[in-house]
């Protein structure tokens, strides 16, 4: 500790009254050259090589929770969501919106009786706990493996069910078995 | 009946001794006394005595070998009863079971989700592990049962709730069970819609998400909702009422339980209008006539222009409050015509004045029945009054009396009621003769005066009218008249409140409890509006005014005769609101300002207003206001105003402040504190006491300050008779309950709104050569209407009824009291 909070008198560590010298040469490149031996140790190891972010990309676990993905089935090309809105109701940062509205015959969206007009995620304010693919009851929200998520602007953070359904323009490494 | 006075038991609930009302069923007992909850799903004290149909109430009673359900067991004094016994805890989870071998279990689809009695249940006594493989039972879903409720019969758990109440407490008989066993499903008899005035408290009744609202299907969830208490205004009951909101936005209208108005229930004008505060027709911007069209402008300019044209007018100022005014807006609204303006003509009430000592006397606290005494009176007179139509929750309190507390009901109108096959003894008399029935009534009481010739100028038949006054004696001491202010409308209503006090005197309603006189205003804050001087004849408190004003007959007739040059129009449209149409069409073609405060253009707004103010909706409004009996009530906002509104006390005071009086008032509470200041049997009066159940200011200690009046009997002159018909027909106006802006606003109610029809007694209609449903002209002095022909039974012979407060071929149109109905 810097400073005893219980003792009444602080001692005052002050720096060496005489600039220059050999001390001086010292404390101007002795802390640089030591953080240059890792750097010279690393560059001496064979077989270890940086990875060039944002060209290369680590491969994530295929439980990381990054963006959200709402899914369709793949027979009927049908929503899986119905609006039910149990995302929202278990979303502990309230981020995610669903205004539902009613399937009609000439306008089926979903598999059920109804489906999510307006499906928002705030990204800036999730958390990625997770609790939302729990909670859903039709598997039709699911953590992704996006991590790449930084904009210019906040209301660009919002995810749409149009943004959140589409494929990911890019897809995210998945780390293999034996990775 | 009176109501009962119950002594209390003791009885033994789970090892701990509990006290209860004797004769509270179990369930009831157990919550409200012993904080133990037994599960129900059919029992509802609402609907009235249990069923005992769906068995979830199961408890064990001790010296009792079965398991009992809780719901229909009244407690008794050393019952010993367990509800968490091993015994009791299986019986419910078979029950629940049981409850679910059908249930779909479409929660995230179904709109009660979040919100259902089933899933709670099934949570907290269910055994959370389902057995069942077999197919469940499929019907077609969803249906509509009527344009207002889907039902989706795979849901059902056959509680009963529904049909119940449309059996027993609404009484329309339309809902029932058809089929046998696990095909059951409840339908109306025949497959037609539920169409009633009330059908849509089986929404809230409903334990799982079988009938659900269609204009709230899939809006919202209950947890991405908020609700807010407040009162409806749509009609002079003043129901409690709880808005759903989500984003600011009204989507749903609840019941908030109020024995002492509502009881729980709601009509489908209160639970379904909420729509027609989120229309593109709605007025949200303030408007100015330029060159003929009204069109939207800034405040200050619209401020500006109208103070620069109350101005101009001097004190040639009329105004007129309608029936969603506040207490607070009809004071500001007399302060500023009175004191800013300088005029004296201001009025709420229709149909003429009445002398300032029978306005007195009419809300004379010691003649004052309430609500709930309508339930609990010996007898119950309906005068001049259909409450199904003006007052529509009443309605379903009498037939409550009536079922479950032996009430005599009684019916004296002109127009057939639909109370009528409840009723010990009916009157018909010809429309408007309502002095002359009360003062044969009066005289069949006192055995003195000629019954026969009174009720001969009353068109009723004097032995009806002695059967009722020998029913009103015998029926006992506690006799309630409800009664509706078109009584004492038209030139001789003074006459018609003399005598109707006369009658309270005779059978002697002063100061006995439970028992008194129950008004029915015409307009929803009627008796708000008279209370806080938006009279022509009395001021705040209804104290003497400086000087007395032109009544809204007096004002039409002034204006039209170019003596009035500025109308201010609170919450009204003449040409709907007022008896004579021409009167009033002619007093806004001739008065040279027009200043309104509409929520929608009606036809007297859009083609005269010079200035229209947008109002608030009433979910949008704070203040305060008077139910009929008495009970001043708060409203409070639910939502933030829509577009461009703004509060509407604020408007009348800020047109004050520009005219040279300003009242000071910087927040809506100011106003109400003012108000309070300046009634004086409000005296006293806070926000917080009012709180969300209201107060009778009758019941208050202020209650005193009204001055005193002489409550009868009167003398009074012999009425005239009623016209005899003579080959033509009386006219008798009545106005629906679907006659409103509002319900022609709301998409999901636009499917009610009234057509002009003419009830008329089968017998006329034979005479005239008319059938039911052809298109007749209705016509009088050249004037007519066109109107489809309804024929009713129970409508008198010689009379015709047509509807008002619509916008073409309204009764209005024509002058009475004689009529010629032949075909189009």
């Amino acid at each position: 500790m810097p400073w005893n909070p219980e003792a009444d008198v602080v001692e005052v560590v002050r720096g060496p009254r005489k600039a220059g010298g050999a001390g001086g040469l010292y404390r101007a490149f002795g802390e640089t050259l030591r953080g240059l031996k890792t750097t010279f140790n690393q560059l001496a190891r064979v077989g270890v090589t940086t990875v060039q972010y944002p060209e290369e990309k680590i491969p994530v676990f295929p439980r990381f929770r990054g963006r959200h993905r709402l899914h369709r089935f793949e027979d009927t090309g049908l929503e899986k969501c119905v609006g039910c809105s149990l995302c929202a109701a278990a979303c502990p940062a309230d981020c995610i919106r669903v205004v539902a509205a009613e399937n009609t015959p000439e306008n089926r969206v979903s598999a059920g009786e109804r489906y999510a007009a307006v499906y928002e995620i705030n990204l800036s304010r999730c958390i990625f706990c997770g609790y939302c693919e729990i909670a859903c009851p039709f598997d039709a929200i699911t953590m992704g493996h996006d991590f790449e998520l930084s904009d210019y602007n906040r209301s660009d953070l919002i995810f749409t069910k149009e943004m959140l359904l589409a494929e990911p323009a890019e897809r995210t490494p998945l780390r293999t078995e034996d990775e | 009946m009176p109501r009962p006075i119950r002594e209390m038991v003791t009885f033994t609930l789970d090892g701990r001794e509990v006290t209860a009302p004797e004769s509270t069923m179990l369930v009831d007992a157990a919550l409200e006394y012993g904080d133990v909850e037994i599960p129900v799903f059919c029992y509802e004290p609402k609907i009235g005595p249990p069923v005992g149909a769906c068995r979830m109430c199961l408890v064990e009673i001790e010296g009792v070998p079965k398991l009992q359900a809780g719901c229909s067991v009244p407690v008794k004094d050393g019952m010993i009863v367990h509800t968490n016994t091993p015994r009791v805890k299986e019986a419910q989870e078979g029950v629940v079971e049981f409850l679910l071998i059908n249930h779909p279990l479409d929660c995230p689809v179904c709109d009660k989700g979040g919100e259902c009695p089933l899933q709670d249940k099934s949570f907290g006594w269910g055994s959370g592990i389902s057995r069942t493989v077999e197919p469940k039972r499929h019907f077609e879903k969803p249906l509509a049962l009527s344009p207002l409720i889907a039902i989706d019969r795979e849901r059902c758990i056959m509680c009963y709730r529904c049909v119940r109440f449309s059996q027993e407490v609404s009484e329309d008989h339309q809902l029932v069970l058809q089929e046998r066993g696990a095909d059951t499903f409840v339908t109306t008899f025949d497959g037609h819609p539920y169409v009633a005035p009330f059908s849509g408290n089986i929404i809230e009744l409903c334990p799982v998400g079988a009938l659900t609202s269609r204009p709230y299907r899939f809006r919202a969830r209950p947890w991405d909702i908020e609700q807010a208490g407040s009162i409806c205004m749509l009609c002079p009951a003043q129901c409690n009422v709880s808005f759903t909101v989500r984003d600011e936005r009204v989507l749903r209208v609840l019941q908030r339980d109020h024995e002492g108005v509502d009881n729980g229930w709601l009509c489908d004008k209160g639970r379904f209008a909420y729509q027609a505060i989120h229309v593109d027709e709605r007025v949200t911007e303030p408007l100015i006539r330029d060159g003929g069209t009204l069109r939207a402008v800034p405040w200050e300019l619209a401020l500006e222009t109208a103070a620069a044209a109350l101005r101009r007018a001097g004190g040639r100022v009329a105004a007129l409050a309608g029936g969603e005014t506040t207490n607070e807006e009809g004071f500001l609204l007399q302060s500023l015509v009175r004191d800013a303006l300088g005029s004296p003509d201001v009025d709420s009430r229709r149909g003429g004045t009445l002398p300032l000592e029978l306005h007195r006397a009419l809300v004379a606290p010691a003649l004052q029945a309430s609500v709930p005494d309508l339930q609990y009176a010996h007898a119950v007179l309906v005068l001049d009054t259909e409450p199904v139509d003006d007052i529509p929750i009443l309605d379903l309190r009498i037939r409550r009396g009536v079922r479950h507390q032996g009430v005599r009901l009684f019916v004296a109108t002109s127009r057939p009621s639909s109370l009528d096959d409840r009723a010990r003894g009916i009157v018909r008399y010809a429309p408007g003769a309502g002095e002359a029935f009360l003062a044969a009534l009066d005289a069949a009481l006192t055995g003195e005066g000629d019954v026969d010739a009174l009720a001969g100028a009353a068109g009723a038949d004097a032995d009806a009218v002695r059967r009722l006054a020998d029913g009103l004696r015998d029926a006992g001491e506690e006799v309630v008249v409800l009664w509706g202010e078109r009584l004492t409308a038209g030139p001789r209503g003074a006459d018609a409140a003399r005598a109707l006090l006369n009658v309270a005197a005779r059978l002697g309603l002063a100061g006995r409890d439970g028992a008194g006189l129950l008004e029915v205003p015409s307009a929803a804050n009627g008796r708000g509006l008279r209370e806080v001087g938006v009279l022509p004849n009395a001021g705040p408190g209804l104290c003497e005014p400086s000087a007395e004003g032109r009544d809204a007959d007096g004002i039409a007739a002034a204006a039209a005769a170019g003596e009035i040059a500025a109308l201010y129009l609170l919450h009204t449209d003449p040409l709907l609101d007022q008896p004579s149409r021409r009167a009033w069409g002619a007093a806004l073609e001739k008065a040279s300002t027009v200043i309104a405060h509409a929520a929608f253009l009606t036809e007297g707004i859009a083609e005269h207003a010079t200035v229209v103010f947008p109002a608030e909706s009433h979910a949008e409004k704070e203040g305060t206001v008077v139910h009929p009996d008495g009970r001043v009530q708060r409203l409070r906002r639910a939502i933030g105003r829509q577009g461009d509104v703004r509060g509407e006390w604020q408007v009348l005071a800020e047109l004050a402040a520009r005219l040279g009086a300003d009242p000071r008032v910087l927040t809506a509470s100011m106003v109400s504190q003012r108000l309070f200041d300046a009634v004086p049997f409000y005296a006293g009066l806070t926000l917080d006491e009012i709180g969300g159940r209201g107060v009778r200011w009758p019941e208050r200690e202020q209650a005193g300050a009204l001055p005193t009046a002489a409550l009868g009997p009167f003398a009074l002159e012999a009425p005239p008779a009623a016209a005899t018909a003579n080959g033509r027909l009386r006219l008798g106006a009545f106005r629906s309950i679907w006659a409103a802006p509002e319900v022609a606003a709301s998409p999901a109610l636009s499917f009610l709104r009234p057509l002009q029809r003419a009830e008329l007694s089968p017998a006329d209609a034979e005479r005239l050569g008319l059938r039911h449903g052809e298109r007749v002209v209705v016509a009088s002095n050249g004037h007519s209407v066109s109107a489809l022909v309804h024929l009713r039974q129970a409508a008198p012979e010689g009379s015709v009824f047509l509807e008002s407060g619509i916008a073409e071929h309204s009764a209005a149109n024509l002058d009475g009291p004689l009529v010629e109905v032949r075909r189009a």
